[in-house]
């Protein structure tokens, strides 16, 4: 197959990638843009580790090829601790102890991301349905529930404090 | 548009339409599907909306289940479509997928196929000699078949609005959250003096294709909705699927579904049509 | 011996591997950037039993970007056969070939490599590679695989039985002659696979200089797969060195030396390029390894009171085509602990093992994690069966403290145990007569509540005395060592494998706690086999118990010399009044230690500049090194409670409570510890909900994504609660016992109780995995 040249802004950069046309995202990702923290678990788009934002909205990136994101805003992983900050969903996995082997983890930082923004006060049960599309085999969710809860009472409190 | 349909005539068979990807793209990851040219729709905006136009709510057909499940014209034009569409996979698939993908994909088991054909909902098309409109239930033909022609792409899908005083539900059951159903229920339900005035029933996962139960339905009218009402309709709605046996379901185990689900909508309905827990 | 107050460990903290895996700068094996590494495609048969007839590469080999396409007679040359056969009565020997070359025996069996410059190519390639095949019968279930005229999987092992033994202890026979009621109960557990979210790779870089292999691999192994990699490809240990980076999860599957990963070792070499792998998740389901597949039955004779007189196991066990571990080993565990906290004199067993034409099996997280569904499933039988209470019945026969130790009828000495104890805190803990009430008032509305409960007794660490009076070859023991650097700060190294659980942190733990400094300054090395000690690597429970043990003990051999040191450097005579403090040395005072000044780094300065004003008899550096055997066994327990509701329509089961107790001894991280219970028990009510390995009649799989094989997710999973009553152990380093297998154990067994106890109205019991909605269903429907 021939390749085709595109432009992925991935974390405010411009890569410029050569690939075929059926290359998929988290490949192109992983390779061309040499951004290894997005995993790829299933290419079935059921386990959720591949997830990443595109155009801000959670995507898995196993299910979209490089080329559809052409010229689209990319954020992955790498870009959520701000220089060498944790953001609060990152601090609270690590206080809740809510990663292990750490593989499906960056899947579930980025949907969360995401979804916390948009949903600033959700139920324990809410965060278990929208977890539910992300598959852990190590810590049996219950402290990713708990880090998530807890990160978006911390989001609360830091918006409560900034000033209007 | 026209570049896409261009597209599709010219290579035919071997070309598919992408659209939200979250079917389409784990069949070609595992090399089930392979077609040559993959004609992508997710820049084509003209195609993304949803728009209330009287007694009708149209929906652009590359609109993401995300939005039609948050929509707040959804919700209040068509709530029964807005639930259905908020239990679709997960969060993040929902970001993608999309309506008409849904209904060209056509799985059996999938709640946009069940919501349309339930309400008749009427599907938009668009081909190279024009546009035309069939009930979903045509369009609908088989287990992943559509009427819809090689060349052709979904454009919209025009659902019916809630009438005054229509209730709804959606119940479905899988075995864990976010699973294709098992088999599913949607039931839109009008009352008189707590008689029944209008009734829709559809099932879905049950066959090839989802079934509505207009003829049932027909001789519920005038009746009492009331628990002995509810049951024999749950009886009738178990008796009428004609589901394939499947090494972990039984057809009896489809049927005890199809019952209760059936009861559980019909119950939740007159009830009051609230979301499901 | 009474325990000291440790200052380290027993004491919750979070983990120091979490950066770089939160901001995606772990480094997993497709991590690793190889320039100009070559990638490889399987071409797997898709037949579960055939002859190859022919393969013919020859389009593969024309098309842009493939390099060569290897065959099971090309790796013949370069490889030698894989030998399983320990001298264990009962058990055929079996060898493995690195490809097959004549026959498939399972469906996704390897038949040839194609290597290229890109995996997209390689699988393009794959797809061109012909292969024709004489499809043979083949055999799919454990009771045809024994009838005579079945299609032979494996001609060393005529008949399928790879392995068969038959013990009995006491005098059971008399026993069910006489006893009051012999209560028969039946399990059958469901062929699963371990899903660990990382699925296999590895990559090759073969040093035609040096001569020499280094092959990344993620592996619970190092040293252990290091040795089979020598061996299988013919180089001596010191040409290989295994790196074994950041790992996404195994759970038992990234232990043995499977083909595709000598395949790729041995193409490097030939191919005097590097050459990488990355599993796909269709391969990782139905080509890797499976595990479990189990049927039990029990035979329980009983008095009038549910005293257990004696107790009667048949057991069989599906092991797939290949046998990648002793066929014997998982099975053997389970009829060798079955009677768990309970007393038991009259004991016997019978176990068969059988091959089949599907993917061979690996031990997976708690291999033997049927045994307490059995034990506490037979319970409830004998409590249904006359009518008592099942807490009852448990504690009828449950062994007392005074009766501890106990020696069990196979002959394990059951010590430092504590069931009554954790027994009773569930029962208290989720208010047993409470539970009782409510079920009835549930009931009389038409609602079904279950409660189940489970005691687990888990063995958690083999020592080496443990395998050899089971004729069993190996060992046990565990090696690590510790180098305080001249700037104080620590490195320390032990021979395990992490796949998630925290060593990093754990491992710190026990060399701070042995030494005397804080864990931050200690950092661990781990998976590199030039680096680290031969260790026999992380495997059932044992790497808190062996390799904690081991670097707590070390740093203790380390503790000394410092102190003997700063003693030197204090001018004492000895180091009697000294102690080792967050890296300060304490002298003692009358009642009081007083901060002398002196520090690690004051110490670790003379030691290694100043080596002549060393004390006599101490030579230069602060480098330890040491290998610990643990006892011969060493368990934890625990009891699982488990609140169910069953919505009787639909057959649906809701958890509504599950609670433990453990006792799994000292903790090096009780926050490490919670991990590893939450993950152990959901991957048992996982595998007791949804898992399921599917095989149709044909051999052909039925499972190959994860919409099919279908693990819990966080909707389904309760929250768990957890009740700590740790007591360490007496006879291991620091009082470590051990856990992380014993979950799934408890899981099983609550939850299938809890079925059977909310459906004992309708006088139906589930007794086989998993427990879907359609199975209650059935069952329920001819009583409704």
């Amino acid at each position: 197959m021939e390749k085709t040249t595109i432009f992925l802004n991935v974390n405010g950069s411009r890569h410029e990638v050569h690939c075929e046309p059926r290359k998929l995202l988290s490949d192109a990702l992983r390779e061309d843009c040499r951004l290894t923290g997005t995993h790829v678990g299933c290419e079935h788009g059921v386990c959720g580790a591949c997830t990443v934002l595109l155009d801000g909205r959670p995507a898995r990136s196993c299910l979209t090829y490089a080329v559809q994101a052409d010229e689209a805003e990319i954020t992955t992983i790498e870009a959520v601790a701000r220089n060498g900050r944790l953001s609060p969903l990152q601090r609270a996995l690590h206080e809740c102890h809510g990663l292990q082997c750490g593989f499906c983890t960056p899947g579930i930082v980025m949907t969360f991301e995401a979804y916390l923004r948009e949903h600033p006060s959700p139920t324990e049960a809410q965060v278990r349905e929208a977890l539910s599309g992300n598959l852990c085999r190590c810590t049996g969710y219950q402290n990713i529930v708990r880090a998530i809860l807890l990160a978006a009472e911390w989001m609360r409190a830091e918006s409560v404090d900034v000033p209007a | 548009m026209p570049e896409a349909l261009a597209l599709l005539s010219l290579h035919g068979l071997d070309a598919k339409v992408i659209a939200g990807g979250q079917s389409l793209a784990p069949m070609m990851n595992m090399r089930f599907a392979q077609p040559a040219h993959l004609v992508d729709l997710n820049a084509l905006s003209e195609l993304n909306g949803v728009a209330r136009s009287g007694d009708t709510l149209v929906i652009g057909a590359m609109t993401r289940h995300h939005e039609v499940a948050t929509s707040a014209t959804v919700r209040s034009a068509c709530a029964l479509l807005a639930e259905a569409a908020g239990t679709i996979g997960h969060y993040a698939i929902r970001q993608r997928g999309t309506l008409g993908g849904s209904l060209a994909h056509a799985d059996p088991a999938a709640q946009m196929p069940l919501i349309a054909s339930t309400l008749g909902a009427r599907i938009e098309i668009v081909g190279p000699s024009g546009s035309r409109e069939v009930p979903a239930c045509e369009f609908l033909i088989s287990v992943m078949t559509t009427d819809l022609a090689p060349d052709e792409i979904v454009r919209a899908v025009h659902f019916p609005c809630m009438r005054q005083g229509e209730r709804h539900a959606f119940e479905a059951f899988s075995r864990r959250h976010g699973d294709f159903a098992i088999a599913a229920c949607a039931v839109t339900v009008m009352l008189a003096d707590n008689a029944f005035a209008a009734l829709r029933i559809g099932l879905g996962g049950v066959g090839d294709v989802p079934l509505v139960l207009d003829e049932l339905a027909a001789t519920c009218i005038g009746e009492a909705a009331d628990a002995g009402a509810i049951a024999r309709i749950g009886d009738a709605a178990a008796a009428a699927i004609d589901p394939h046996d499947h090494p972990d379901i039984s057809i009896g185990y489809r049927r005890d579904l199809v019952r209760t689900l059936t009861m559980r909508a019909l119950e939740r309905a007159i009830r009051g049509g609230t979301q499901n827990t | 011996m009474s325990q000291p107050e440790f200052r380290y460990l027993n004491k919750a903290a979070p983990r120091t591997e979490d950066y770089r895996l939160l901001t995606g700068y772990g480094r997993y094996l497709d991590d690793i950037e190889i320039p100009g590494a070559l990638h490889v495609c399987f071409v797997r048969s898709p037949h579960a039993h055939a002859r190859i007839v022919s393969i013919d590469a020859s389009d593969a080999l024309t098309m842009p970007g493939v390099v060569a396409v290897v065959t099971g007679r090309d790796l013949a040359q370069w490889t030698t056969p894989m030998r399983v056969a320990p001298p264990i009565e009962g058990l055929m020997p079996v060898e493995i070939e690195t490809m097959p070359l004549d026959i498939v025996r399972f469906q996704g069996d390897p038949v040839a490599c194609v290597v290229a410059a890109d995996r997209y190519l390689a699988e393009d390639a794959a797809e061109r590679v012909q292969v024709e095949f004489a499809s043979l019968p083949a055999v799919t279930d454990m009771w045809q695989a024994l009838e005579a005229g079945a299609a032979q999987v494996d001609p060393m092992v005529p008949g399928n039985l790879v392995s068969h033994q038959a013990v009995s202890h006491g005098d059971p026979d008399a026993a069910m002659k006489t006893a009051f009621r012999v209560v028969e109960a039946t399990f059958l557990q469901q062929r699963q696979t371990h899903v660990p979210i990382e699925t296999r790779g590895c990559a090759a870089i073969w040093d035609a200089g040096r001569d020499h292999l280094t092959f990344h691999v993620g592996t619970q192994v190092p040293h252990p797969l290091r040795t089979q990699l020598a061996h299988r490809l013919t180089l001596s240990e010191s040409q290989v060195s295994v790196i074994s980076p950041d790992v996404g999860g195994s759970f038992g599957q990234k232990i043995a030396l499977y083909r595709e990963e000598l395949t790729v070792a041995a193409l490097a070499r030939h191919l005097k390029r590097a050459v990488r792998w990355r599993e796909d998740r269709l391969e990782n389901l139905t080509a890797a390894a499976n595990s479990r597949e189990d049927f039990c039955r029990t035979r329980a004779a009983v008095d009038e009171h549910g005293t257990l007189l004696a107790l009667e196991l048949e057991m069989r066990e599906d092991f797939g085509a290949y046998c990648f571990f002793p066929a014997n080993y998982l099975a053997r565990v389970v009829a060798m602990i079955l009677s768990g906290p309970y007393r038991l004199v009259n004991y016997a067993y019978d176990v068969k093992v059988v091959l089949s034409h599907k993917c061979g099996n690996a031990p997976m997280r708690a291999p033997m994690s049927m045994t307490s569904w059995v034990m506490e499933g037979t319970l409830d039988a004998i409590a249904r069966d006359l009518a008592l209470d099942p807490v009852e019945v448990r504690r009828r026969n449950l062994i007392a403290p005074e009766e501890l130790p106990y020696r069990t009828a196979t002959g394990e000495l059951l010590a430092d145990i504590t069931p009554t104890q954790t027994f009773e805190a569930v029962v208290a803990a989720v208010d047993y007569d409470g539970f009782r009430a409510r079920q009835r008032e549930a009931r009389a509305a038409g609602r079904y509540l279950g409660l189940g409960l489970c005691n687990v007794v888990e063995p958690t660490t083999y020592g080496s005395r443990f395998y050899k009076a089971a004729g069993i070859p190996g060992s046990g023991h565990e090696a690590c060592w510790i180098r305080i650097e001249p700037s104080g700060v620590v490195n320390a190294s032990v021979g395990l494998g992490p796949s998630g659980q925290g060593y990093e942190s754990a491992m710190a733990n026990a060399v701070a706690e042995g030494l005397g400094i804080e864990p931050s300054r200690v950092r661990i090395h781990l998976g590199h086999t030039d680096v680290a000690p031969y260790g026999m690597g992380s495997r059932g429970a044992r790497s808190g118990t062996a390799g904690g043990g081991a670097l707590y003990l070390c740093a203790l051999d380390a503790r000394r010399k410092v102190l003997a040191i700063a003693a030197g450097c204090l001018e004492l005579s000895d180091a009697e009044a000294l102690r080792l403090v967050d890296a300060r040395i304490e002298r003692r005072s009358g009642e009081h230690w007083i901060d002398t000044g002196l520090t690690l780094v004051d110490v670790a300065r003379r030691a290694y500049m100043d080596p002549t004003a060393l004390p006599q008899g101490h030579t230069p550096g602060l480098e330890f090194h040491l290998t610990y055997d643990p006892p011969p066994m060493t368990y934890s327990n625990a009891a699982h409670a488990c609140e169910i509701e069953v919505d009787v329509a639909t057959g649906f089961i809701k958890i509504a409570r599950y609670v433990i107790a453990e006792d799994c001894g000292t903790l090096l991280n009780p926050t490490v510890v919670e991990g590893q219970q939450h993950g152990a028990v959901a991957m048992g009510l996982s595998g007791a909900l949804f898992e399921h390995l599917r095989y149709d009649e044909t051999g052909q799989n039925l499972s190959g994504s994860l919409a099919d094989y279908m693990i819990a997710t966080s909707a389904e999973l309760p929250n768990l609660e957890i009740i700590p009553l740790h007591t360490p152990s007496r006879a291991t380093a620091a009082g470590i016992k051990g856990m992380a297998e014993g979950g799934v154990m408890g899981a099983l067994g609550a939850l299938t109780n809890a079925v059977n106890d909310a459906l004992a109205p309708f006088g139906v019991v589930a007794e086989r995995h998993p427990l879907s909605p359609m199975l209650l269903r059935d069952l329920l429907r001819e009583t409704l």
